[in-house]
């Protein structure tokens, strides 16, 4: 069944990486470039997954978790942290912060759609 | 097995030539012109091709031929460039031909002056021989006069 | 997935650039903390472009890219951690990182591979400083690479299962991906990311409507359907809205080019010890695309020099008195539809006088020329080929650019440089640019039938001068027809003229006016010819002795004088009233020749004779018309006067009507026509037709209204010259640097070359010995009064053109032989002088003739003892004067 997920990510490149992806997967994808613009957008539309960046001005992707984490249709959505291997210590702030799972960067496409299946298994 | 092409064929004085069907963008018929002042006559003016300006070429006056006779209009065989399309203007426009690569020879040594700079190669057609013109070369002109 | 390639390209593209502006910003912050305005944002700041880059290219498989930004990521998460405290090592060195980084960004757009460049000593470096400054990073217990559910912990990542991704792939419905167009909302804000090509591409579409516009506004015009015309003119707005609208889409602020600049002073001053402070005023003005890429490489061309040139060193600036560091301001702005861009430093400014001794040495220009320059046109001088004043050439400002490339390049997007300076204070370079390229208002004029544009921005006022005034008003200066306007004269230059190739000598000045009515009176002299020509042949049609078709009889354009009327008459005339009531009669004239053929068809004589006399009659009232018409165009020669400015200069494009002023969209020629200066493009005009551009820089080079003060001065002698029929053979040679002169063949015993070593002295006299002879030499520039500069010359071995007259010899030395030329000379003799004839134009340059008997009455007195010359000078000198 087709999801809707946004994908939050300060990088042009990787959001436009992460919608193509999804789209091909047959998912309705829309896009955030940073967590305060996110969050705004996720106030007044629902969505089934949050795929979001940690690093980004504005608000970062554990500030935004948590936020949405207090809105009350964000309480089970699903929200996948981008992480990086250098940084071992955001992963347990993004699970102390309410994130669902993680996926390093560099990330192959396919890795995404696997993710995705984990997450919504046909 | 040889391999066939396609030739855009036309007259300019007489004399029958080909333009390779795939370099040709289109066959128009007279077009008005605006001059260009201080060229050399090969340039015999620009044409509005549909928004777009297309310098024509006179290849009598490119080929050394003598002039159209007064009255005579030419027609523009439109070929594609890197710089653009430039129009030939010929004296009259032929049939498409498709012609066997094996009646095919290059340009005989004894040609010389111009000719021998923009004529590719002759196809030996049963009746007549159809001149290949190098449309590159032919559409290289500067065409500032020179005090 | 079959798009797969075309996706990694385009991600590619976006990622180009993300990353360059992500570096520009990089450069911005770490610039800031070098100057200690850092803020506690910094570090996040520059750690998350490189983070960007480095997380962007992993995912597009860039590993050489990925490796090198996780080298600096992880020293800037150390500072960004406060592990690290900056150092000017360390900024110097995160430069040299941004620009290892944009090399290999370069080298993937260019050659779509990441380049071989080895960054070992660099990333060395980067990690020196991070082990040196901090406690080594806890590296991270790699975590294995992939995803995980917080779920599935502890300790139970899931394992990327690669080879089960395949059959997901294969579910995508070819439809989607075909339509990779987001159909959500894109929540990036309200601005969205388009692709150039796709702005270029809507920019020409424009172009067309506004082609396709201002035909159908022109065709309504004559349109009494008022439908039409209020649905024409609905168009019209419309059409301007959406040109404007589209046209803004395409500008961007000239900020984008100079964000580098902060970069470019800092690298450049550190290279050349300097220190300079760098303020940058009204980054937010707007240009369209393709001027800014267009002056991207001036400004930084400008910018460079003005460092290395402009600003002194801080000691030199302090023994002056001045601040120690140096002020570099840029200050770009809008006024009166154009950009203004100024680039000024307070530093040592240009030294006036060295220019001009530089001009002199390298053979721009004589002292003649120079001394009669105005401080801004020796300013100005730095502008042309070939010259520089860097004492020595830099690897700042030396890099095979000069200003002269500076100036070609603002001007070829119609643009102009001025230079400023106060010796001392500093200098201040103007530029005034255009705001877009595409579609620029012009001025519509006609010359000799042809209609032309003139770009506006080059169009300062018109005059109109009515017929009296205009015979009053055009003076000619030794032949050079001037026009005073507001009593400083403007020289004129006669469109039809220039484009007929046609040169001032032969058809200009008060022989212009007398041209034209010449010029008029020729044209309706054949028209009446023919005429008549053509009533003899209806003559012989009434007496039976030639036949004419009904057809041709009755047609008023098939005639030879209806031909002229078209082609001709109307074209240039049309305006006239007379020429209007005589397509009339001309068309009456012919109703009536009808009438004839067919009475002398139906074999009716009496009938066929009847309507003879009426087409004569008739034929009586077209001679009429053409008399009157020729009359009142004579009468009514208005000259109408575009005032233009090129290259600082003012002058007078005179052309036959002025029609209107239009926004037209510029098309480039083609190949073959680039070399033709005088024309910057085409246009298609509301019928359709295609209308040159004039480029009015090209145009006053071509007509010689820009060129050397020198050439002016001597074609000026136009009015006293005397034209002498037979032809000279003359020998040309210069006589020292760049003065041309002559001398009739005929005087030239032999042609020789001393060495040096072989010069004697004899008195204060130089001779050599020469064929048993004492041959006394004379440095021919010495003695010759010329209004150009006379050096010693120092050739080794000399030029000799030996004289010999009554079986005695001189040598005269010059510097250069250069030709011998047969032409019939015009001699003008104003600029006669002592050695000097006078002066004519021989291959197209101003040459002196030299008055040889006159030098060596005064280089060697003793020539002439014993005898005289036979007259003041030789008979040979004689003929051609």
């Amino acid at each position: 069944m087709p999801k809707k997920i946004i994908t939050v990510d300060d990088a042009m490149t990787m959001r436009k990486m992460i919608s193509f992806t999804l789209k091909e997967a047959g998912h309705e994808v829309i896009e955030a470039a940073d967590g305060a613009i996110a969050l705004n957008l996720l106030r007044n539309q629902a969505v089934d997954l949050v795929i979001s960046d940690v690093n980004m001005p504005n608000m970062d992707g554990i500030t935004l978790t948590r936020r949405l984490r207090e809105l009350p249709n964000f309480k089970t959505v699903p929200i996948i942290l981008l992480t990086t291997e250098s940084a071992p210590e955001v992963k347990s702030q993004g699970k102390a912060a309410g994130a669902t799972g993680w996926i390093v960067k560099p990330f192959k496409p396919e890795q995404l759609v696997a993710l995705l299946q984990r997450l919504f298994p046909v | 097995m040889s391999e066939s092409k396609q030739f855009c064929t036309f007259f300019v004085n007489g004399l029958f030539f080909g333009v390779e069907v795939l370099k040709v963008q289109e066959v128009i018929r007279f077009q008005d012109m605006t001059r260009v002042p201080l060229t050399s006559p090969t340039i015999q003016g620009l044409i509005n091709l549909r928004g777009q300006i297309v310098t024509a070429i006179d290849l009598r006056h490119r080929l050394e031929l003598p002039p159209r006779a007064n009255g005579e209009l030419p027609m523009n065989v439109v070929v594609r460039s890197d710089d653009g399309a430039v129009s030939l203007l010929v004296d009259e426009i032929g049939d498409v031909v498709e012609i066997n690569d094996d009646v095919f020879e290059s340009a005989p040594e004894t040609l010389h002056g111009v000719a021998r700079d923009l004529i590719l190669g002759v196809y030996k057609l049963k009746d007549r021989l159809l001149l290949i013109l190098d449309t590159e070369r032919t559409i290289n002109v500067s065409a500032a006069l020179t005090i | 997935m079959a798009n797969n390639d075309a996706l990694q390209q385009q991600l590619i593209k976006d990622l180009l650039v993300e990353s360059a502006e992500g570096l520009d910003r990089f450069d911005r912050e770490i610039l800031a903390i070098e100057k200690g305005e850092g803020t506690t944002e910094t570090p996040n700041i520059v750690f998350r472009v490189i983070h960007t880059i480095k997380g962007t290219s992993g995912c597009l498989g860039l590993n050489k890219i990925e490796s090198v930004a996780h080298v600096g990521e992880n020293l800037l998460s150390a500072w960004r951690d406060g592990k690290v405290e900056v150092s000017p090592e360390m900024t110097t060195a995160l430069f040299a990182y941004s620009d290892a980084l944009r090399e290999m960004l370069r080298c993937l757009e260019t050659t779509g591979a990441e380049g071989s460049a080895d960054y070992s000593d660099l990333l060395q470096q980067l990690q020196d400083l991070l082990d040196t400054t901090a406690t080594p990073a806890p590296e991270a217990p790699a975590a294995p690479a992939g995803f995980g559910l917080f779920e599935d912990e502890p300790g139970t990542n899931v394992p990327a299962p690669q080879p089960d991704a395949e059959p997901v792939a294969k579910t995508v419905a070819p439809a989607e991906s075909d339509s990779p167009a987001s159909k959500a909302p894109s929540a990036a804000a309200s601005a969205i990311r388009v692709d150039v090509g796709q702005l270029d591409k809507l920019m020409n579409l424009v172009g067309e409507l506004v082609l396709a516009r201002n035909q159908i506004v022109q065709y309504s015009g004559q349109a009494k359907d008022s439908a039409l015309i209020a649905a024409s003119q609905r168009l019209n707005i419309i059409t301007t809205e959406l040109q404007e609208s589209v046209m803004k889409t395409r500008m961007q602020p000239i900020g984008n080019i100079w964000s580098k600049f902060p970069r470019v002073v800092r690298d450049v001053a550190h290279e050349l010890g300097k220190d300079v402070q760098l303020v940058m005023e009204g980054q937010e003005t707007e240009l369209d695309r393709t001027i800014i890429e267009a002056i991207k490489d001036p400004l930084t061309h400008i910018v460079r020099n003005s460092i290395d040139h402009g600003i002194e060193k801080p000691e030199a600036r302090a023994a002056a008195g001045k601040k120690s560091q140096g002020n570099l301001v840029l200050r770009a702005f809008h006024e009166g539809g154009q950009v203004n861009i100024e680039i000024s430093d307070d530093g040592r400014g240009i030294d006036i006088g060295r220019i001009k001794q530089k001009a002199i040495e390298k053979g721009i220009a004589n002292h003649d020329q120079i001394s009669r320059m105005s401080d801004r046109e020796a300013f100005n001088l730095i502008f042309l080929p070939g010259f520089s004043t860097a004492e020595k050439v830099t690897n700042v400002s030396g890099r095979g650019v000069g200003m002269d490339v500076v100036k070609t390049n603002i001007e070829r997007i119609g643009g102009s440089v001025d230079i400023l300076s106060e010796n001392g204070k500093g200098t201040t370079l103007k530029i005034k640019i255009p705001l877009t390229l595409a579609i620029i208002p012009a001025l519509i004029v006609t010359s000799g039938g042809e209609r032309f544009a003139i770009p506006q921005v080059s169009l300062l006022e018109l005059v109109r001068l009515e017929a009296e005034q205009a015979r009053k008003g055009i003076e000619t200066v030794y032949g050079a027809p001037v026009y005073r306007l507001r009593g400083q004269l403007l020289p004129l230059v006669f469109l039809n003229q220039t484009l007929a190739g046609t040169s001032r000598e032969r058809a200009g000045g008060s022989g212009f006016m007398q041209q034209q009515a010449h010029d008029t009176g020729d044209l309706f002299l054949k028209a009446r010819e023919a005429h008549r020509n053509w009533l003899r042949k209806l003559r012989q049609v009434l007496e039976g002795t030639q036949t004419m078709t009904l057809e041709e009889a009755g047609s008023h354009t098939l005639c030879a004088l209806g031909k002229w009327i078209y082609a001709d008459g109307l074209k240039k005339f049309g305006a006239v009233p007379e020429m209007q009531a005589l397509e009339k009669v001309h068309q009456h004239f012919h109703d009536a020749v009808k009438e004839v053929v067919a009475q002398k068809i139906s074999e009716n004589p009496v009938k066929a004779e009847a309507a003879f006399k009426r087409a004569t009659n008739i034929s009586r009232d077209v001679f009429n018309c053409l008399t009157n018409a020729e009359k009142r165009i004579v009468e009514n020669q208005n000259i109408n006067i575009i005032v233009l400015q090129a290259d600082g200069r003012q002058f007078g494009l005179v052309v036959d009507g002025i029609n209107d002023t239009e926004e037209i969209v510029v098309k480039p020629l083609g190949k073959q026509l680039k070399a033709i200066t005088c024309f910057a493009g085409a246009t298609i005009m509301g019928d359709g037709k295609v209308a040159l551009i004039l480029d009015v820089l090209g145009l006053a080079q071509h007509a010689k209204v820009i060129s050397e003060v020198r050439d002016h001065a001597l074609l000026d002698k136009e009015e006293s010259a005397t034209r002498i029929d037979n032809r000279q053979t003359l020998l040309l040679f210069d006589a020292g640097a760049g003065s041309r002169m002559a001398l009739p063949l005929s005087l030239v015993a032999r042609l020789e070359e001393f060495p040096r070593a072989k010069v004697e002295n004899s008195g204060t006299q130089e001779v050599v010995q020469y064929r048993g002879q004492i041959l006394p030499l004379i440095q021919v520039s010495k003695y010759v009064t010329t209004t150009r500069p006379s050096e010693p010359i120092c050739s080794d071995p000399m030029q000799v053109v030996v004289y010999s007259e009554q079986g005695r010899s001189v040598g005269l030395v010059v510097s250069k032989i250069n030709d011998i030329v047969q032409e019939t000379v015009t001699v003008k003799r104003e600029a006669a002088g002592n050695g000097i004839l006078g002066s004519a134009v021989i291959q197209n340059k101003v040459t002196d003739l030299v008055d040889i008997p006159a030098i060596i009455r005064v280089a060697a007195p003793a020539f002439y003892e014993n005898h005289s010359p036979a007259a003041d000078s030789t008979p040979e000198m004689q003929a051609i004067l």
